[in-house]
């Protein structure tokens, strides 16, 4: 029972890692109909950002700058996503197809990109030795860090909730999602609501480096695109557009893949897509969402 | 999309010709460069099937590579376990992998699009893991699994018979390119590039989209196996990487710079894409990029950076890739000149 608790937090942790990338692709997508396979790339950027942050400018190992470390990383994430809106998607609108290769491109490059500056092997991030600790439910013994992945989604998750409830921009994004065509009749400029998105998807993902680089203690070129495959199967699974959807499915798919992982080696990955399968063969809209795509 | 003027069609035709000749003459003896061109082969008819999906029935797939990976892997498995011999290992080969895609593929086009995409990607990258975790202990993992080469006739081993493996591939190549030429040609062809055009109106005639899409679906996965079956010959092994995303990434980029439903474009696409990124390593080591800082000079030397700023730029400036700038080339100076 003990091992299970830990598996399942440890498992929920890496949802909520999940969570943090998926959140922005679900937004994106379901606003601009952008599947953007350069996310991935977003959350290696802060990953890295994060890596320069605690090991070059402040490299005193306390709580305070990884905080900072990880605005820093979601900055970056963010603003990287707003330069590939500007400069690269924002003059192939409605060219759907068009915009899934140009950000495919964008990944490849990327990664590339980090490989000529960083090289292959991993960067070793040490986050402060308080995230190593442990705390008790039971008889089970959890990482601290675990908890924080959580929090932080949480966190997120909230601050995506108010914001589309209660300001104007939310509001914009939530008809977009449902109706383009209709709010741009009504005379609102859709587009920055796009660069908007672009934002804070960046931002998530940029958080999501930062975190991913203690889950998985370091950084290298390929990691945010292990994240983007089960990133995407989360989307789907939840639902493309509906960011709880998305949360539902993060920890679906982070607890199946951990738990299953630990009892057959190598399963719980496999597992997670014949889950994807099975919900697209029940539930072709996804958990949440509103319309089959 | 007939973009080649009917006074060049035997063009293609004349270009293998030359390419099967050339290997009896100085210009293509090299070992090492035969083998390099025999891959290029290989590629450049994995992206005519990859073609016939995304070109021909307007089905943007993620997870190609895993159809290749099962080829691959079905028939190295069967010669290097079972001791069989190539031909009724590469048959075997052909049914697993026509089991998985009707599989994987009536699952996935349950959905369209970009979900469609997601969940092949989804399916392919499970394939991947399964190898490179060597799961069951069916693919030795990163050791890759080796070609049996009790197997295989004795023509087809060694470095002096490259040129066998070169001609080998470049049937291939010549077979894969005159199946898609005929499937695309043939009426079920119209009927796929009708869907890819205007899906609703072909349901419209009575005639059912997905049925047609799961044949071409399964059909490009078959002839990707075959493809695969070949590249264990070809290359002496099956590895995990055939069955990556990288992998179809690099059929995507094949397709788009040759040019989309085209044919022809495609087998450019590969062959320039293989032939280039062999290249462009080399960059590095002859000291091309040694005058540049680093920060430009690193990303440089990696053949997939500048690949995929090219592959940007034509998708942005260049729709239709080479295939598409010729066509508009010749619009523009060829009636000029009648």
């Amino acid at each position: 029972m003990e091992i299970f608790i830990t598996l399942f937090i440890t498992g929920f942790g890496l949802g909520a890692l999940y969570f943090l990338v998926a959140s922005g692709l679900s937004l994106i997508y379901g606003l601009m109909g952008v599947l953007n396979f350069a996310h991935g790339a977003f959350l290696t950027a802060g990953a890295y950002a994060t890596w320069y942050f605690t090991t070059s400018i402040r490299a005193d190992g306390s709580l305070s700058s990884y905080a900072m470390s990880l605005l820093i990383a979601g900055l970056v994430g963010a603003l990287f996503a707003v330069a590939t809106e500007q400069i690269l998607i924002k003059y192939l609108y409605d060219r759907h197809i068009d915009q899934a290769l140009v950000t495919v491109g964008l990944g490849l490059v990327a990664t590339s990109a980090y490989l000529g500056w960083f090289g292959t092997d991993p960067l070793i991030v040490l986050p402060p030795t308080q995230l190593y600790n442990t705390v008790q439910i039971g008889e089970a013994f959890v990482g601290v860090d675990r908890f924080l992945y959580i929090g932080v989604a949480v966190l997120v998750l909230l601050a995506n909730f108010l914001m589309m409830r209660y300001t104007r921009i939310g509001l914009i994004i939530r008809a977009g999602v449902e109706n383009r065509a209709m709010v741009t009749a009504l005379g609102i400029d859709v587009r920055k609501a796009f660069t908007f998105v672009f934002f804070i998807g960046g931002f998530a993902a940029g958080l999501g480096g930062a975190l991913a680089t203690t889950y998985a203690s370091g950084v290298g070129p390929t990691l945010g695109d292990a994240f983007l495959i089960y990133a995407f199967i989360t989307v789907v699974i939840g639902g493309m557009g509906s960011v709880p959807g998305t949360a539902i499915a993060a920890v679906i798919v982070g607890t199946t893949q951990v738990l299953v992982n630990y009892y057959v080696q190598g399963l719980g990955d496999f597992v997670v897509v014949m889950l994807l399968a099975l919900v697209l063969l029940v539930r072709p809209q996804g958990l949440l969402g509103k319309v089959a795509h | 999309m007939n973009l080649l003027p009917s006074k060049y069609r035997y063009l293609p035709i004349l270009a293998m010709v030359f390419f099967g000749v050339a290997a009896f003459t100085p210009i293509l003896n090299e070992p090492g460069l035969q083998q390099t061109f025999a891959v290029a082969f290989l590629f450049a008819a994995l992206a005519l099937t990859y073609d016939l999906l995304l070109g021909f029935t307007g089905l943007l797939s993620f997870g190609h590579a895993l159809y290749y990976a099962a080829g691959a892997y079905g028939a190295a498995y069967a010669m290097a376990r079972w001791d069989w011999g190539i031909i009724p290992a590469g048959i075997f080969a052909l049914f697993f992998a026509t089991a998985i895609a009707l599989f994987t593929g009536a699952t996935a086009l349950r959905v369209k699009g970009i979900a469609f995409a997601m969940v092949t990607l989804a399916f392919a990258e499970a394939g991947h893991v399964i190898a490179v975790l060597n799961m069951w202990g069916l693919s030795n993992g990163d050791q890759t699994l080796q070609l049996n080469f009790e197997s295989v006739p004795d023509f087809f081993l060694g470095v002096n018979n490259t040129r066998n493996l070169y001609l080998l591939a470049l049937i291939t190549l010549i077979l894969i390119y005159v199946a898609v030429w005929w499937l695309t040609q043939s009426s079920m062809g119209r009927v796929l590039q009708a869907l890819r055009d205007n899906e609703e109106r072909v349901s419209v005639l009575g005639l059912k989209p997905f049925n047609f899409k799961l044949i071409a679906f399964v059909l490009a996965g078959v002839m990707a196996a075959f493809v695969g079956v070949v590249a264990v010959i070809v290359t002496n092994n099956a590895n995990p990487v055939m069955g990556s995303t990288q992998t179809t990434i690099s059929l995507l980029l094949m397709v788009i710079l040759g040019g989309i439903a085209t044919r022809w474009g495609a087998v450019i696409g590969g062959l320039l894409y293989v032939v280039l990124s062999q290249r462009l390593t080399t960059l590095d080591t002859q000291g091309a990029l040694s005058g540049l800082p680093d920060w430009i000079g690193g990303p440089m030397s990696e053949p997939a950076f500048i690949l995929g700023v090219i592959f940007i730029l034509v998708v942005m400036f260049s729709p239709g890739g080479i295939a598409g700038a010729l066509y508009r080339l010749r619009m523009k100076f060829g009636s000029a000149v009648k």
